[in-house]
């Protein structure tokens, strides 16, 4: 480069001395320019009178057509490290009590905009649906914005001054007051409580966990001493029995799917290793839906099965209630993997009593399980029952004068929130923590308005020896203040919260690494390495009832969506399909088939399509509420499940305030309770969008085979090649002769390929908030999605079986002859089974090199891009939903109405506030387009551009989508198969790839993985 | 063209003792009186239908397609059901004037003029759908091939979207064309007549200045023959053009050779069943039933009659292939469309279209004005829901089970429908009462040969 060529102009130009060259060098033109001095020049001719004429008509008319005008204020200063269009990065810390991840968040134009694992860090750095789509809870409109005293706004120097006035006018009175909070897990947290509690003698620090772990803290501190959760590392480990435990999900603070997927997979290499998964339970769970063998077993007969492990396993005589013939056999090959594998067992339980939970302590330690990890226990939860319960008591005796309250909503979360809010009022002082006037806001004389955690600092310590740090990715938005820095004030302390931090990090914590280089990171380890010595070695096995008085068990769970219901204004949430029942904005009472025959209960489609669900009362001695019911396929008879989370009418939109507090129902912080189930007239209108529950015994949407059969037989067996006819001769789908189409050149260039791993996804939906926040992926609302108008890039299709297994589908289609038995056996096959397999298959566009879409569309709006991409240029689309129509896999989504700026979806691209979680390098459709899932183009594109400036090839792994990029369980892998050494084409040429509905001969870009199961029949 | 004498044993196609004067008189009649209370109020109605689907199409336009029932699954329900529908319609005016003309079936003059209003009419009514239908209509302009400012961008000419556009615009032209070359005799023949000034300025107008020479005569049967070798390919291609949005595509109940000839023979069989209904209420409002005679109804009936049985033949090779393919996917597409959730709307089309014009068979029946007019009816309620039927059911169960759904009309789908009902029945009832309804010029040219009085005088 660098060197500029000259042209000539003419012979001219040879003459160093000529006048033209030395005037064109000063000139531009070397006469002088025909152009009137229009001031004095009179001589306007018609012509001039035609031009001014024209224009000022033009000019009129164009002043008519200008759009709205839309305020920009533009940088007087512009900020070092903000560039127009380009991204920056930060790696820091979400734990608000419930999720606990090391995470970096993209930010554009210094708006956060992207939240991913943290992967460099060691644990802790996985993400779910709720961690993705806190992003979006920074912008929620509903949020507080500055301190307020009894209703009224007031500054921060006043606020503190009246709270101090206050506490010390309690502690000279000598008054009681609580300060409950989540659990931090934050090593400067504690010492500012603690400095905190010092100077305020008068005021006691309780943990309130909304959802508690009280059981496994309990246990884990009657055998070790230590108040933590013991951790997991399911990778290491080849038969995992689970008790009830939703690992995939919530159970424990989580984090646990990816350990699991890794080994799920057998490598036909050397070994072929895969793990046994064996779930028992009551309610169906993503974890269950996942498990190679699910046993149904209602809540007192899972003690009894751990117990029965337990003791079978120091081969002992189990001497409890029968366990019957079915769960026997169970557990029997339980006990038998866990004997044949030794080390590489593991036993997890989520039931929260502290005798079983000591059990499974008990269990991994006698098989000195690989996989069991105290030695770096887990400290996210703190919480304990006892403590919070006696609080309560205080509080209704009057001998607590005053409560603070952080980082929860204690009038939403109680079972007997109701009464807890009225004491609450009547209390002589109440400061709130808060980011939102909730229901404890309501209740509070003091509100203090505090930051979401993308705009605060913080340390934390989620495993002994594992430490994280979070710094803010935005200046606050709002006049907040973070809770340690108001206790800081009060404490009388001269330093911020994050000076604390880095003082205790520098003297207290970091051994060898510099705080800079740690904030940047984002993680600290520092291992001690000792294991904590067991305290306590008998177990209480005798205190099992099989006691069953004709009531309902009601199982609490949360939902891989809400969680704990902190984030239910979320509305990227709120329309996130549950993955089990697939239903949106809504929370039900789940019932088995056979309880829901009994009791008359019903769902059924309306003419439409969409779901409706019958009510039932659902009561116990003090609390009646009424609930939609969903009947659902693998729930354990007897049993019947709720969500917590939902049912949140505070500081949100009226759209927000949907299903029902099953809180209530939280007594003792147990979740398991009697219940009595009436129903009651009614139907409730469900917003699902998967309406039909199985695969038909469809063969060629998802593959699997046996794990046996993996390893002994050839390809071919399990996965051969798909045959179509041509000419009545079965011709390789793949072969050029069944090829309509003549195929151009792709060996150039780039050429991406998704694969999607079924063994790995377990179906968490992660992938789809991710694809949400990137690709900014309209939200329409619970009457949209019921008209099955959702706006999903990515979904996750739930498939059960109908038969006992998905392949037992296969072979009942297969097997039918005749009109008669055809049609029975279709009718049959609609209806899942009582305790069916379960699959999961996340659908994106499969990008066909043969695209049905792109020949139908009359105006080329969607065409195929040269590096394998199907497009839309949605600037060009009309809307015809030909292309819609034309796809088999129905991945196409359109604008049925103006999404954005519009009154009637008041979500977040509606207001200003919201729309700062919009992506700025994907544009916001408008209504009457179609749009689909692009590959990530954006991100491609600026792979390629970076690599282009830096003058080097892409390296492998560089490329990426939002999909690939949210999966802890790299289920999603995504590259250029271009590249020779890529990971991709080395998946691409495996033995397990397969392309869904291969026959239609659409050649996806996006391939999928046969799917092994690890069942084992008794 | 045509000879004075007939066979006695063919029936006289001009019933009464018509002179070319009363023939005139017969025509003009409707036109130079003013309309009766029945017409007032069935205009109106139609009227008012007309401007409720203009509302329905108006809220359409101003807050988006969601306001039809549609979903991500099925893209396509009643405005394409009811664009097919009024194309199909369209048929039999193109059928009985060129090809009719071309087999020299003189029966034909007796019923064209209104057939082919007929097809203009409902061609205008199914070009809404395909614009209307659109999420950005107001760019309906791109989908013609017109140089542009865009940059490169083009239509894309695989797509039987852009097929239809040209189908539909060459039907529409060249029906067009015909239709008027047939009225300016006729119109010559009313401003001729015309005793008001502007009314004989109109008419002179749209006449062209016919002049009634041998020359013109000469130039009109030219042109009448040249215009019937151009339509005759479009009955077959227009709606074989149609068939292909459905049969191009990779849906099962769609993704089907068939779909040609069988969409040409619906669109035949529900074209002749709604002239049916049209004539024979005009022939009574208009005493025109010395020139639609039973004998017209009866013919029609049979044309219906056969291309019923045409249809069911499609219908019933469709469920055969179905097994016959070995398809999963084909079989299922088919046991929903007979057994699943819409089950109802395939009985409706089986009954309506296959069984009821069986009954034509007995000659009583078909000679019979009630029966015809009951049948012409049902007829089209049957191919309405057979469009119904195979774009609905084919698309809300197709490949993968997680997508399946249904779909429900909202009341502006169902406004938008009736609607076109209501414009295309002002639009006729208008041409009922200005224009020559029957082509009295050519019904002259076989007063002689075919009228009922001449071939008495004949037999005598």
């Amino acid at each position: 480069m660098g060197k500029k060529n000259i042209y000539w102009k003419g012979f001219e130009e040879l003459n160093e001395q000529s006048e033209i060259v030395k005037n064109l060098e000063n000139n531009e033109f070397v006469e002088k320019l025909p152009v009137g001095n229009s001031e004095g020049d009179k001589n306007h001719n018609r012509r001039d009178f035609l031009k001014y004429a024209g224009f000022s008509t033009a000019a009129a008319a164009l002043v008519g057509c200008e759009g709205p005008v839309i305020k920009s204020v533009p940088y007087v200063v512009q900020p070092e490290q903000i560039i127009p269009g380009v991204a920056n990065y930060y790696a820091t810390t979400i734990a608000d009590g419930y999720d606990f991840s090391s995470i970096i968040v993209k930010t554009k134009a210094g708006r956060p905009i992207f939240v991913k694992g943290n992967k460099d860090a060691q644990s802790m750095n996985c993400t779910n649906a709720r961690i993705n789509a806190s992003v979006l809870s920074l912008y929620d409109i509903y949020r507080l914005q500055g301190p307020k005293v009894s209703g009224k706004n007031i500054s921060w120097k006043d606020f503190n001054l009246s709270v101090k006035a206050d506490l010390d006018r309690l502690l000279s009175e000598n008054k009681k007051v609580v300060l409950l909070t989540q659990s931090f897990a934050s090593p400067t947290t504690e010492k500012i409580i603690t400095d905190f509690t010092k100077k305020y003698s008068n005021i006691k620090h309780v943990v309130y966990d909304s959802i508690s772990n009280s059981a496994a803290l309990d246990a884990f501190q009657n055998s070790y001493g230590k108040r933590a959760l013991a951790d997991y590392d399911f990778s290491l480990s080849n038969t995992i029995i689970s008790i009830d435990a939703d690992f995939m999900s919530d159970w424990q603070g989580g984090n646990y799917s990816s350990g699991w997927s890794k080994n799920r997979v057998p490598n036909k290499g050397n070994e072929y290793t895969m793990s046994y998964h064996l779930q028992f339970e009551s309610n169906m769970t993503l974890t269950g839906a996942n498990a190679d063998n699910r046993v149904m077993a209602k809540p007192h007969e899972l003690k009894q099965a751990l117990q029965s492990i337990y003791l079978n396993l120091r081969n002992q005589k189990y001497n409890g209630p029968s366990l019957g013939p079915y769960l026997d056999r169970y557990v029997k090959l339980a006990v038998d993997s866990i004997k044949k594998s030794g080390k590489k067992a593991v036993v997890i339980s989520g039931l929260d009593d502290v005798d079983s939970q000591e059990i499974v302590l008990m269990i991994n330690e006698l098989i000195e399980s690989d996989a069991f990890n105290i030695k770096s226990p887990k400290l996210i939860f703190q919480g304990s029952d006892k403590d919070l319960l006696n609080t309560i008591d205080e509080l209704k005796s009057g001998k607590i004068s005053g409560v603070i309250t952080a980082g929860i909503n204690p009038s939403y979360s109680l079972p007997n929130a109701d009464e807890f809010s009225e004491i609450l009022n009547k209390l002589e002082f109440s400061l709130c923590f808060t980011m939102k006037e909730d229901e404890t806001a309501m209740n509070s004389k003091y509100l203090a308005a505090t930051p979401h955690y993308l705009e605060s600092w913080g340390d934390y310590e989620f495993k002994s020896g594992d430490y994280y740090l979070s710094q803010p990715t935005i200046k606050p938005l709002f006049d907040t203040n973070q809770f340690q820095d108001v206790l800081l004030v009060l404490s009388d302390s001269e330093y911020s919260f994050y000076d604390e931090i880095k003082n205790n990090w520098r003297t207290n914590i970091l051994k060898g690494k510099t705080w800079g280089k740690s904030l940047q990171d984002g993680y600290y380890y520092s291992y001690d390495n000792i294991s904590p010595k067991r305290i306590k070695s008998n177990l209480n096995l005798n205190t099992l009832s099989s006691s069953n008085d004709g009531d309902l068990d009601l199982i609490l769970y949360t939902k891989t969506g809400l969680g704990d219901g902190q984030q239910s204004s979320n509305p990227w949430l709120q329309e996130f399909p549950d993955p089990i029942t697939r239903v949106t904005w809504d929370n039900y009472l789940t019932v088995s088939y056979e309880d829901a025959e009994r009791l008359g209960l019903e769902n059924y489609n309306v003419s439409n399509g969409a779901l409706n669900g019958s009510y039932v009362n659902l009561s116990n001695d003090n609390f009646s509420i009424k609930v939609p019911v969903i009947i659902q396929p693998g729930q354990t008879p007897g049993t019947v499940g709720l969500s917590l989370g939902y049912g949140k009418t505070q500081a949100m939109s009226e759209e927000m305030n949907v299903g029902v507090n099953a809180y209530r129902f939280y007594d003792d912080f147990k979740r398991v309770h009697k219940v009595k189930v009436t129903k009651v007239k009614g139907d409730h209108e469900f917003a699902c969008i998967q309406l039909h529950n199985t695969m038909m015994g469809r063969d060629e949407i998802i593959k699997e085979t046996s794990y046996e059969e993996f390893i002994e037989e050839d390809k071919s067996v399990w996965n051969p090649t798909v045959m179509v006819s041509k000419n009545h001769i079965e011709t390789k789908v793949t072969s050029k002769e069944v090829d309509i189409w003549r195929e151009f050149d792709r060996s150039t260039g780039h050429h991406f390929n998704l694969s999607i791993d079924l063994n790995k996804c377990n179906g968490c939906g992660a992938c789809v908030i991710a694809c949400h926040a990137e690709n900014n992926v309209p939200v329409v609302g619970k009457e949209e999605v019921r008209k099955s108008r959702d706006m999903h890039w990515i979904r996750i299709d739930r498939y059960y079986s109908s038969e006992d297994t998905i392949r037992g589908d296969v072979e009942a289609k297969d097997g039918t002859s005749g009109f008669r038995e055809y049609r029975a056996t279709q009718t049959k096959l609609e209806k899942a089974s009582a305790n069916p397999q379960v699959v999961f298959q996340p659908i994106t566009c499969m990008h066909c090199n043969h695209a049905p879409c792109e020949t139908v569309c009359p105006v080329a709006a969607t065409s195929h891009g040269r590096e394998g991409q199907n497009q839309m240029a949605y600037n060009r689309c009309v809307g015809t939903r030909y292309c819609a129509n034309n796809c088999p896999y129905k991945v196409r989504r359109f604008n049925w109405f103006q999404y954005s700026d519009n009154d009637e979806f008041d979500y977040n691209m509606n207001n200003d506030l919201g729309k700062m979680a919009i992506n700025p390098d994907v544009n916001v459709r408008s209504r009457g387009v179609m749009e689909k899932c692009s590959l990530c183009i954006q991100m491609t594109q600026k792979v390629k551009l970076d690599a282009k400036k830096e003058g080097r090839r892409v390296k492998d792994g560089e490329f990426k989508t939002a999909c690939s990029e949210s999966c802890d369980d790299n289920a999603i892998v995504f590259g250029d198969i271009n590249d020779r050494d890529s990971k991709i084409l080395k998946v691409k040429d495996g033995d397990r790839t397969y392309r869904v509905l291969e026959s239609i001969g659409t050649k996806p870009n996006v391939i999928y993985q046969v799917k092994i199961r690890n069942s084992k029949k008794i | 063209m045509s000879s004075h004498y007939e066979a006695p044993i063919r029936k006289p196609l001009v019933l009464g003792d018509k002179s070319y004067g009363d023939i005139s008189n017969d025509i003009a009649r409707p036109i130079e009186t003013p309309p009766n209370t029945d017409w007032w109020i069935a205009f109106s109605i139609a009227m008012a239908a007309f401007l409720w689907g203009l509302g329905c199409m108006a809220y359409t336009l101003g807050t988006g397609i969601g306001s039809w029932g549609l979903n991500k699954t099925v893209g396509w329900a009643w405005d394409i059901t009811n664009f097919v529908w009024w194309v199909g319609i369209g048929h039999a005016g193109t059928l009985i004037s060129a090809v009719l003309l071309l087999f020299r079936q003189k029966w034909r003059m007796g019923i064209n003029r209104s057939a082919e209003a007929m097809t203009i009419f409902s061609v205008i009514q199914a070009g809404l759908f395909p614009i209307i239908h659109m999420g950005r209509p107001w760019l309906a302009y791109w989908m013609f091939p017109i140089p542009n400012q865009f940059g490169s961008l083009w239509v894309n000419f695989n797509s039987p979207l852009l097929w239809d556009i040209f189908a539909i615009s060459t039907y529409l032209t060249v029906s067009l064309v015909f239709w008027w070359t047939g009225l300016l005799p006729d119109f010559a023949m009313i401003r001729d007549r015309a005793v008001k000034p502007w009314r004989k300025k109109i008419y002179g107008l749209i006449s062209f200045g016919w002049s009634g020479r041998a020359k013109d005569w000469q130039r009109f049967e030219e042109v009448s023959l040249v215009l019937a070798g151009l339509a005759t390919p479009l009955v077959l291609s227009v709606h074989t053009i149609v068939s292909f949005d459905f049969a191009t595509s990779v849906i099962p109940g769609w993704h089907t050779t068939i779909f040609p000839p069988y969409f040409v023979a619906g669109a035949i069989f529900s074209g002749f069943a709604m002239v049916q209904t049209l004539l024979i209420i005009m022939r009574k409002v208009s005493r025109l039933e010395s020139y639609i005679t039973i004998q017209h109804i009866e013919m029609m009936n049979i044309v219906i009659m056969i291309t019923g049985t045409i249809v069911g033949c499609a219908y019933i090779t469709e469920l055969f292939i179905a097994w016959y393919s070995g398809v999963e996917y084909e079989q299922y597409a088919f046991l929903n469309r007979a057994t699943g959730p819409y089950w109802w709307a395939y009985f409706l089309m089986m009954s309506c279209n296959v069984v009821s014009p069986q009954i034509m068979w007995v000659k009583k029946i078909r000679t019979n004005i009630i029966w015809s007019f009951v049948i012409s009816i049902v007829v089209n309620v049957g191919m309405w829901f057979e469009r119904f039927v195979i774009i609905v059911t084919s698309l809300h169960r197709d490949y993968l089970p997680s997508s399946w759904t249904m779909f429900s009309p909202t009341f502006i789908d169902i406004g938008i429908f009736i609607g076109t009902i209501g414009f295309f029945f002002v639009l006729f009832l208008l041409y009922a009462r200005s224009f020559p309804v029957v082509a009295q010029a050519e019904i002259k040219t076989i007063l002689k040969s075919s009228g009922e009085n001449y071939k008495k005088l004949r037999d005598k």
